[in-house]
């Protein structure tokens, strides 16, 4: 324990009699102000036009003509709103475990004091730093069909190219591998951090106890991350189902409906298609869904506490 | 010393309030916005001729802003919604209906009733009629593109063939001397490995490029895709079926033209593939490649493959006057612009755009421009797709719309022809009733 030098009473004293008359119940909430104005303003304003908007008509231009539900009754009907549920459920499946485990592994490497440890965090990191038009650009190239990169490897290992994002198939699989690159390296971070927390001491004492790695990893590492692991997994889970830019640059939802995803499903509804209503209560459905996630997490991250602390 | 610099400080605030009002007591310059989607070579040289504009006028001054045609729309739709839509705004023609159903866009007919220039017999008929909407005109024809047919001339020259397929049965003929797998076997040879060919005769879109050649192959047979009330599917499914069968075995019988190719123009640059089909922007990247590398190229028209009618894929690009602007007065100086731009057009076709000017289109100066004869003998024969207001839920090229998931499923997945047009006839349907 470091100890903070202790500042002189006589100063505090001073200030806290000098402001006093400042201080009120009100003063939380005065510094909370600035953060609400922009939530109120910029995140909840929005969302609640939002709901309103899903049940109506509106094409931007003109005013909204109000239809009651008949926007969520053409929900149950649609095949393209179906086909977007499919591929981000599946999208979301798969890469959420990708990159909570890769990050983590890559976490748990990159904190071992070995050489060019730095150089490989920078270089797991970089990748995120990338705008997403550019990945898009980037992988769209690395995974062509004749000509790409990876293609190009596959053949000379022997497995033999795919066609990455020509085929219904495979193409989502394509926007996955692009999505674990590019965005291994934040969790990466997030992980960093934790590990840096446990104090290593723990390991010290385990290891006199003759515990092995694996051991540690078991009784300590994993443990003691948990904290973070909800924080990572709640972000990439979050973010997953809201997976668009990548797509649209990289195939645009296609081969046919293959990689449509909900996002670009609400872009498409309301900003192409200029049916804002339709597209709000598609926005409404993945408001739901992600609000379900957040209070399962939620949920799980208080009885883990509680665990932690019993 | 304080007192000084506080009297200084007075007169420079002074100065600053009153310099703008200087500056627009020199003479009234009308500003204009000008939007468009080119973002290629053509934004270039349409950049350069915004600029001799302004050099030319100093009175009346253009921005041209340039995003890619999709986000320019977004934007553009938005814009109007608070009134501060561009002045003028290039489109396609197709495209316009879509704006005109939510009064977007100003109607001309009156507005150019002086006018010399923009008059229709001015104008090549293709390119002035698809932007009359239920008897209003709303645009100003720029320019037309289509299909072609690019081909490689050393390697035609190589496979010993003089000239370049005109027909549907001159296309496999001659696609399949010009298709060569490694072991220098052609399709119809015993041996043939469709899976390891170095040659292709011909390149195959996977890309909204792939239902453009079935409109142009349906169209040849006398096609329609929607009702004349605009309320439902009218696909014929058998001749939609006949027309995507033709495509798809290209690739997947005759094995002249590989599959899930996405680089056309760098495959024919690298003699990948000996022809291309696609339009004439692509002409300035072969004409580089020419001064270059010596790559030798010629252009012919889309192949006629069904009897009943000539037709070819095409499009254009025109200017509309948006209706939702900040000063509707500005107007007359927008449409003096349009005119100077159809009269100077002959440096748009450099960017391999083919004027809808007449003047322009006849002249000697674009006529004789390399590669340009066989797009200029089209130009009477292209045909646009369907300008209807639900024209983007199902034709664009950015979302899975009817006809992209039609034309995918066809052509990387050898799905039914039949099939898959009759999933897309009631999609589009469904569409139209939602309206």
């Amino acid at each position: 324990m470091r100890v903070l030098p202790r500042p002189r009473t006589s100063a505090v004293a001073s200030t806290a009699s000098g402001m006093g008359h400042l201080y009120s119940r009100w003063t939380p909430y005065l510094f909370l102000l600035p953060y609400l104005l922009a939530f109120l303003t910029f995140r909840l304003g929005p969302s609640l036009f939002g709901l309103g908007m899903s049940f109506t008509r509106w094409s931007i231009v003109g005013s909204p003509e109000w239809i009651g539900t008949a926007n969520y009754e053409l929900m149950r009907i649609d095949p393209r709103l179906d086909a977007a549920l499919k591929n981000t459920a599946f999208f979301t499946g798969l890469t959420v475990p990708l990159l909570v485990v890769l990050s983590l592994a890559l976490a748990i490497f990159l904190n071992q004091p070995h050489k060019g440890r730095a150089l490989g965090r920078v270089a797991a990191f970089t990748p995120y730093v990338l705008m997403s038009t550019v990945v898009g650009v980037l992988w769209t190239w690395i995974l062509e069909k004749d000509f790409g990169l990876l293609n190009a490897y596959l053949n000379k290992l022997g497995i033999g190219g795919l066609p990455w994002l020509v085929s219904q198939d495979v193409a989502l699989y394509g926007i996955i591998l692009t999505t674990v690159w590019w965005t291994v390296g934040y969790g990466m971070v997030l992980f960093l951090a934790g590990l840096q927390d446990i104090p290593a001491e723990l390991y010290e004492a385990a290891r006199i106890d003759g515990a092995g790695p694996l051991h540690l990893l078991r009784h300590i590492t994993l443990p003691l991350l948990a904290p973070t692991t909800f924080v990572v997994l709640m972000l990439t889970l979050i973010n997953s189902f809201q997976v668009f830019d990548q797509v649209y640059v990289m195939t645009s939802g296609g081969p046919g409906t293959s990689t449509l995803t909900l996002v670009q499903y609400i872009y498409t509804t309301a900003f192409q298609n200029l049916r804002m209503g339709y597209g709000a209560a598609v926005a409404t459905l993945l408001f739901g869904i992600l609000i379900v996630f957040a209070l399962i997490q939620a949920y799980l991250y208080r009885r883990g506490i509680r665990g932690v602390a019993s | 010393m304080k007192k000084m610099a506080r009297k200084l400080s007075v007169m420079l605030v002074l100065l600053a309030l009153l310099l703008p009002a200087a500056a627009s007591a020199q003479g009234d310059v009308v500003t204009l916005e000008f939007w468009g989607g080119w973002t290629g070579p053509d934004g270039d040289i349409m950049d350069q001729l915004v600029q001799q504009w302004n050099a030319e006028h100093p009175n009346i001054q253009i921005t041209l802003t340039r995003q890619q045609w999709s986000p320019l729309f977004d934007a553009f739709v938005v814009a109007s919604a608070s009134n501060e839509a561009p002045d003028i705004l290039a489109m396609h023609p197709q495209e316009l209906a879509q704006f005109i159903v939510l009064d977007l866009l100003t109607p001309l007919d009156d507005l150019i009733a002086g006018s010399e220039i923009l008059k229709p017999e001015n104008y090549l008929e293709s390119a002035w009629n698809p932007n009359v909407y239920e008897g209003t005109l709303y645009a100003i024809p720029l320019d037309l593109h289509m299909h072609g047919l690019y081909y490689n001339l050393d390697l035609f020259e190589q496979a010993g063939i003089e000239n370049p397929p005109a027909t549907g049965a001159e296309l496999i003929e001659i696609g399949k001397q010009l298709t060569v797998d490694a072991n220098g076997n052609h399709p119809d040879d015993e041996g043939f490995d469709p899976n390891n060919v170095v040659q292709y005769a011909i390149n195959m879109h996977s890309n909204h490029h792939a239902f453009f050649q079935w409109w142009a192959l349906y169209r040849q047979l006398g096609g329609e895709l929607i009702s004349e009330d605009g309320t439902e599917c009218a696909m014929d499914i058998d001749k939609a079926a006949q027309a995507w069968q033709f495509l798809q075995d290209l690739v997947y019988t005759h094995h002249i033209a590989p599959q899930g190719q996405t680089d056309y123009a760098r495959d024919f640059l690298s003699g990948r593939t000996a022809m291309l089909i696609d339009g004439p922007w692509q002409m300035p990247a072969f004409e580089a490649a020419e001064a270059e590398t010596g790559f030798h190229w010629a252009s012919a028209k889309y192949p006629q493959v069904f009897e009943e009618n000539y037709a070819v894929w095409g499009s254009g690009h025109n200017l509309t006057l948006p209706s939702k602007v900040a000063d509707p007065e500005k107007r007359d100086e927008a449409l003096q612009f349009i005119e100077w731009l159809a009269a100077n057009s002959t440096a748009w076709a450099r960017a391999g755009q083919l004027p809808a000017y007449r003047e322009v289109m006849e002249s000697e100066e674009f006529r004789t421009m390399y590669g340009r004869e066989a797009f200029i003998e089209m130009m009477p024969y292209e045909v646009f797709l369907p300008g209807i207001p639900a024209y983007n839920e199902i034709f664009a090229s950015n979302a899975p719309t009817p006809m992209m998931v039609m034309a995918q499923s066809i052509m990387l997945e050898q799905a039914d022809p039949a099939t898959a047009a009759q999933t897309a006839c009631d999609e589009i349907t469904f569409i139209l009733q939602m309206q």
